[in-house]
This record gives C-alpha cells, structure tokens and sequence, in this order.
C-alpha cells in the first residue's frame, strides 16, 4: 500500500459494452485507489481485455463513465500493456522506448535507460525486438506501459507466457510501481502472484464482477485455502474442466467426458462472498 | 462583462464584484489560450516524432530498399535506352510520363499499404494512444515520414536521369528557358514537380486504406484495387463511355480530373509538354485538374484521420 493516502484515482461506473448482439460488459463498478493494485480475474471470454481497454480510454464503452484524477508526478495519465504486445520490427529494445518517451514531456534517454533497468532487460538493450523472446517483448511492453509514471496502469494478463521467476519479478516492478503511488490494474490468470501482490481482487465472470474483496476476503468467503481454489468456487468450476465464457452467456466444456453443457445468464444465480451486492468495490 | 462598459477603460456603473469577474474572465481566456497553444505544439511535435520512426522504418525495410532500386534502375533504363535521354527534356518527359503514372501508384501501395495497419496488428496503436497522441498527430505523422522517402525516391530518380539530357544530348542546351516552344530544363523541373503532387496524392489514398481496413489482406487488395483503378479502370471507363456516348464530349475536361492518374497527365501535357510538333495537346482544364488532385489528396486524409481510431471521451476529475 502507498502512503499517499486513499484517494481513488480511477473510477469506472456502470460500464455496459456490446458488441453487436452480444453483451460482454454490463453494469460493471470500479473503483481503484492510489497506490493500490487491483487484479481482474476471470475465466477466459469474460470481458476481462474488453474491460482493461474501456478503463484505459482506448474503447468507449456502450453505457457507463469511466474518470480519472490526476494529481501524480508523472508525464502521462494512462499506462497500458496489451494482452499480446508486439513492435515493430527493425528496432532495438532501447529505440522502441525511446521513441515512445519522446511523446512525453520530460522523459529522457536516462528515464529509458532506468526503466529498461527496472523491467531487467537493461542487459539486452541494444538487441532488436525480433530477437526478443516472448517473454522479454512482454517486458519490453511492460517497459512500454510504465514509462512516464503514469497515474493509472492497466496490464492486460502480464505474466502470460512467462517463467515463474519472471513472473515474480514482473508483479515486484507492479508492486514497487504501487508503492510510489500508481494505481495498478491488471488482468492476471498467475492466482498466486495475484493472492501474494493484490490489494484486491474482482471476479469477472459472464461481464459481470461477481465478486469482490481482498485475497484474504474472497479465500474466507468461500471457505477456501487459496485464491485458486476460491476462483474455482466463485466461477464454479471444478479443476479438469475448461470453461469459456461467450459474453452474457456462458459455456463450459468437460473436457474428460467430452460432454458440453450450456448454461445461459448464469450469473444471476451468482452472489459475492458476504452474499450482498456484487457488483462494486465503492 | 458589464452591458454597459462598451468603452475600455469605462468602469462607472460597474461593481466589484463584476471586476473580479472581469479579472477571472481574461484568465481563464489566458488559460485557454494556454492550453490551445500547448495542444499545437504537442501535436506538432508528436507528429514529427512519429515522422520520424516512419523514415527509419522505412530505411530498416529491405523489401522497400528493393523496390526502390528497382524503380531507379528503371526509371535510369528508360531514360538511357529510350529516345529521351538523347532527345531532350520534353521527349524524356514523354517517355517517362506513363512510367511514373504506373510506377508511383505501385510504389505508393508498398510505401503505404501497411503504414497504420501494421501499428494496428502490432497492437501498438493502442499504446500509442496512452501516450495522448492525437488521431492528426498520428496520421500526419504516418503520412509525411512516408511521403518523405517516397517522394525523396521520385523526385531524387527523376532529377538524377533529367542530369543524363545535357550529358547525352549531341546538342548541349546551355540555357534554362528561352521562349514557350524551347526544350528547356525548366519544363522538365514542372514535370517532376508535378510528379512529387501525383506521388503524395496517390500515397494519401493509400495510407486512407490502411488507416480503414482492419485486416492486411483487405488493406493489399483494396489498395492493388486502387491503383489497378488508377493506372487502367478509369481511363478504360471513360474512354468505354465517351465511345457509347454516355459521356458527352465537352463534359471530358470535369471527368478527366477526377482521377489523379489523368489529373497529373493533364498537368504535365499542358505545362510541361505544351506543344507537341506546333499543336496544342488536349490536356483538359489544368485548373480542375489542380482541384482533383486537391480533393483527392484532403478526403484520402480526413477519412485516415476520421477512421484510425474512435474518439473516446476522456473524463478527468
């Protein structure tokens, strides 16, 4: 937690997205405060990406208001690192963020240097980016996504395709950047990097938060041991299974038995873990 | 604002209260004005930048180096083997005016066609858009890093081979411009400036397609459509059209410059070529010409700008 105080910096009310027929957002509630990290966890096709792009003002949504409060330090207001993020090729790692820190205001070579730095790949800076492996491009993003301070960063499933020790340096850089007084959003599937380094922790499942809490709240809520284990319960899935989420509606798969069993607008039979609103963290 | 102090410096009848509010009025107008300006220089500068990186990808692109030097060894082929190079400027023009109306839309779809959809594909058009880059900024920016090195490429080729006149030339002209009828090298300068107009006209429609299309094989085929269109379709429709007599004859001079391709004909014909063996050349209106290139060249644009990406509303508390 930082010690600048509580004040929200980020506040999403009420945001409905649609895609044609199909609802993949609806009356979703967010609040994030300075220095805090929030995680957005939910099965795959939950609107989880849809979410993170209508907070980072990158989608307008259908219904709803997402606002920002400025106040930090920083040259930018938003940081984002998309769910697969890529450059163009022909450039090093150090051109690529050189090239977005000339778009900010008093972000120079040095600030590059130190946040290539920080996100370890002070080593491989020269390299060009198509000579990075994955898991060094999603660092290069993440470098991307932190350069500038921003107030606000949004991280669309960071630690994807990365080794265990990697992804526990990525959600140190998250937690650190937290302590200096950004707020954190990030979309995670790595539940026990999420349990050890969230604030809190929202359950999005068929467009809608069905619940809400901190690690230890969500663990308590449903007489779990850890957050996967709590995850399973809250999305109702049993470990074995896949499940996929088609916006509104949902479709799990047992893919031991092969079987397919559709369950329309499950959610409305869903109940947060203190069995009240689900929807929101104000 | 006081109704009654319409004079400067009249502050009878006017209260304290409406001075201060007179007093906060002209700082907030400040304030924007403030904000105005640095919203211009940002963009300014943003737009540069990403020039910029445009020009750098462009050189850090073998394929785009191939083309180029394939054009210059063309356009130096033409101009060596043809009958210009050893004619003068005026044949050399007639020699390589079909050239660069079928060469600079090719060069234009390969410049271009992937400008803003690669960024898309990449997903770093979203970043970008983090970093408070405007759609003109971006766009703008796209646009003239390319326009750079592709009409740096025309221009620098066509220049180059015009050099081959004098050198090749059995009769050395030793002056620019004599009279209307004189080959000069002046005529030759207004038809590779015209070829620089054609270059960024045909490359704007080209960067529209990739700022629309959302996928790389839509942008190519939409693009090759384009310049398929350009170099045949509508001179193939309008001759079709006059021949059946669905386009009058006096109405050709309006049709003519509503295509880049036969716009930029027109142009050269009738300021650079002038006239060929005594007789005038029908070059239709070179005014209506100007404006079609214009209009192509400020609807290519808006529409990159307009469809690269929504606005979003930004809310700050």
């Amino acid at each position: 937690m930082s010690e600048n105080g509580p004040e929200t910096v980020l506040r999403a009310r009420a945001i409905d997205q649609s895609f044609g027929d199909v609802d993949v957002l609806s009356g979703v509630s967010l609040s994030v405060p300075r220095g805090t990290v929030a995680a957005v966890v939910g099965p795959n096709g939950s609107g989880k990406t849809t979410l993170l792009r209508v907070l980072a003002g990158i989608a307008a949504p259908t219904g709803g208001t997402v606002s920002l409060q400025r106040g930090g330090t920083g040259a930018r207001r938003v940081g984002y690192l998309p769910q697969r993020p890529a450059f163009r090729a022909g450039f090093s790692a150090r051109d690529t963020l050189e090239f977005y820190a000339q778009l900010l205001d008093g972000v120079d070579g040095r600030d590059v240097d130190a946040t290539l730095e920080r996100v370890g790949l002070g080593e491989v800076r020269d390299r060009s980016v198509g000579s990075l492996s994955g898991g060094m491009t999603r660092l290069l993003g993440l470098g991307a996504a932190v350069l500038g301070d921003p107030d606000v960063l949004i991280l669309d499933e960071p630690g994807s395709g990365l080794d265990p020790s990697m992804v526990e340096r990525l959600f140190r850089v998250v937690g650190d950047l937290a302590e200096d007084g950004t707020a954190v959003v990030i979309a995670s599937h790595e539940l026990p990097a999420v349990e050890a380094h969230a604030d809190a922790v929202h359950v999005l499942d068929g467009g809608r938060f069905v619940a809400s809490g901190s690690p230890g709240e969500l663990r308590s809520g449903t007489d779990a041991t850890s957050l996967s284990e709590a995850f399973l319960r809250l999305v109702r899935t049993d470990a074995g299974e896949t499940t996929v989420r088609a916006g509104l509606d949902e479709t799990t798969e047992k893919t031991s038995a092969g079987e397919t069993t559709e369950r329309a607008n499950a959610d409305g039979n869903r109940s947060d873990v203190d069995g009240s609103e689900v929807t929101t963290d104000e | 604002m006081s109704e009654s102090g319409e004079g400067t410096g009249d502050s009878e009848g006017i209260s304290d209260g409406e001075r201060i509010s007179d007093g906060e009025g002209i700082r907030e107008k400040e304030r924007i004005d403030r904000s105005r300006r640095d919203r211009v220089s940002d963009t300014v500068r943003n737009l540069f930048v990403i020039a910029t990186r445009e020009l750098r990808t462009i050189v850090r692109t073998p394929a785009i180096l191939a083309l180029a030097a394939a054009f210059v060894a063309s356009v130096g082929g033409v101009a060596w083997a043809g009958t210009g190079g050893r004619g003068g400027f005026v044949p050399l023009t007639l020699d390589l005016l079909t050239f660069v109306e079928v060469l600079v839309p090719l060069l234009a779809v390969a410049f271009g066609y992937r400008s803003i959809l690669g960024d898309r594909g990449t997903g770093e058009l979203d970043v970008l858009r983090t970093f408070d880059v405007s759609r003109v900024s971006y766009v703008g920016g796209v646009y003239l890093g390319r326009a750079l090195a592709l009409v740096s490429l025309v221009v620098g080729t066509l220049l180059a081979v015009g050099l081959l006149v004098p050198t090749l030339t059995a009769d050395i002209p030793t002056f620019l411009a004599v009279n209307e009828a004189a080959d000069s090298g002046v005529r030759y300068v207004r038809f590779v400036a015209l070829a620089a107009v054609f270059t960024l006209v045909v490359l704007a429609a080209v960067v529209g397609i990739s700022a629309t299309t959302r996928s790389v094989r839509t942008a190519f085929a939409l693009a090759a459509a384009l310049a398929l269109a350009l170099v045949l379709g509508i001179d193939t429709a309008l001759v079709a059209g006059i021949a059946s007599g669905l386009v009058p004859g006096d109405g050709i001079g309006v049709l003519l410059a509503l295509s880049p391709n036969s716009a930029f004909r027109g142009l050269v014909l009738s300021t650079a070529i002038g006239a060929v063996g005594g007789a005038e050349v029908a070059a239709g209106e070179p005014l209506l010409n100007g404006v079609g290139l214009l209009a192509w060249w400020l609807v290519s644009l808006s529409v990159a700008v307009r469809r690269v990406w929504p606005v979003v509303e930004s809310i700050e508390e």
